[in-house]
């Protein structure tokens, strides 16, 4: 079986497969899929392998590894330079810590109108729009994608860094959200 | 105090207050409104010197900053006493925004690290499915443009008879050709028997045409009587 499941996550290549996905390919319990896949996991980690197996966005892929780089890079032809910028990176934390978000709330915690951000980042499949919220005026909500998660080399939301130094009292600041937003409409 | 003006690294104004506020040293839940305001109001001053647009977000936030601090400088009534520190809200804001700011250090360095590993494009599994399917069935290139003829012919069976309300429209020029026509081949024309049909556009565009046919000495328009037939005739001059 593991030899089936590395050939499918070779084919798939960047869309991966969940292990549901798996499951049902193989008619296989999860059980099962979970165990060759673990044992896939260790025999990629030898030194004598060059792809590792990865859990990025919910879905199981083959990806090379870190430590040879230095390879990839001369035969990549452009640099992958294109990182997010520092309003980008705040707009998606804020939504990642936060979704279902609408983007009055981005704005209120980042003190500037974020729509031209939040236009981007859709673009760009990180955020997707996953609702709206019972506010006036039914505003869309904001939600992480799966490539949002590929993309910071993240499993599932879950793996997303804890934030540092929590607020100690965090109701009181909802309830000043809330009076803010009084305030404001 | 001394600060460079470069503007480019702010995000907003919460962004600008926290660097003002780490450039004093000092700790965000103990900082000085009247000393925070005057440094913001500076630095938006320095902004207007340098001639650029000041988003309005900096001049909202000027303008909570200047009523907190007159809060805090107005002595306090009796019963306002209770009242919670009028800069708890900013500190608040502060707080919770330098956490995300904080937060981002992390993804950058996630977002790096992802850069280091890479995925492939997924395979092309199309061309494995056509291999599967015989292609030759012995058609040839005609029978596809027969059979696709006949799928179009049947389209055209298919459309409903009438599927169009058309309004036509007339237009003078187009009118004064068919009744340029009308006179070539008749000689002379009765002005009744030029409105065939009875619509108000109709009648409107003919009676115009007329009118400028005869504007431009393309026709001599004759009645022998009062209340007599009006004849339309060719201009004998004109030929």
């Amino acid at each position: 079986m593991k030899a089936i499941i590395e050939g499918l996550l070779f084919l798939k290549g960047s869309d991966g497969l969940t292990l549901l996905e798996l499951c049902s390919i193989l008619d296989k319990k999860e059980e099962e899929v979970s165990q060759a896949l673990k044992e896939l996991y260790s025999d990629y980690q030898k030194e004598d392998r060059g792809i590792q197996l990865e859990l990025l966005g919910g879905h199981f892929k083959l990806t090379t590894k870190q430590e040879h780089k230095e390879y990839y890079k001369k035969i990549t032809l452009e640099e992958q330079n294109a990182n997010l910028s520092q309003s980008a990176l705040e707009t998606l934390a804020i939504i990642a810590y936060n979704e279902p978000i609408t983007r009055m709330e981005i704005d209120e915690i980042r003190g500037v109108n974020s729509s031209y951000v939040i236009r981007r980042l859709l673009i760009k499949n990180l955020i997707q729009e996953v609702g709206r919220s019972d506010l006036p005026g039914r505003p869309k909500q904001y939600g992480v994608t799966n490539a949002f998660l590929d993309y910071f080399g993240l499993g599932g939301i879950d793996e997303l860094p804890k934030m540092e130094e929590k607020e100690p009292d965090s109701q009181e600041e909802d309830l000043f959200a809330s009076r803010y937003q009084e305030k404001n409409d | 105090m001394e600060y460079k003006v470069s503007l480019p690294s702010y995000d907003g104004p919460l962004d600008l207050l926290l660097h003002l506020i780490k450039q004093s040293n000092i700790n965000i839940c103990d900082i000085s409104i009247v000393e925070i305001t005057r440094q913001y109001l500076d630095y938006i001053e320095k902004m207007e010197e340098m001639n650029l647009d000041i988003a309005s977000e900096y001049l909202v936030m000027a303008a909570e900053l200047v009523e907190i601090k007159s809060r805090v400088l107005l002595p306090r009534q009796e019963e306002e006493e209770e009242e919670e520190d009028p800069r708890e809200q900013l500190i608040q804001r502060l707080l919770e925004y330098q956490n995300y700011k904080e937060s981002t250090k992390s993804l950058k360095k996630l977002e790096h690290l992802r850069k280091e590993v890479y995925t492939k494009e997924p395979s092309d599994l199309l061309d494995f499915q056509d291999s599967n399917t015989p292609m030759d069935y012995g058609v040839t290139l005609e029978d596809l443009l027969e059979a696709f003829q006949k799928f179009l012919d049947s389209k055209e069976f298919q459309k409903p008879l009438n599927t169009k309300i058309t309004h036509q429209e007339y237009s003078i020029g187009k009118r004064c050709t068919e009744i340029r026509d009308i006179i070539r081949a008749k000689k002379q024309v009765s002005f009744q028997d030029l409105f065939e049909e009875v619509t108000k556009e109709y009648v409107v565009v003919t009676f115009l045409a007329i009118l400028n046919m005869s504007k431009r000495q393309e026709i001599s328009i004759e009645q022998s009587r009062n209340f007599d037939n009006i004849v339309i005739k060719e201009k004998s001059d004109k030929i």
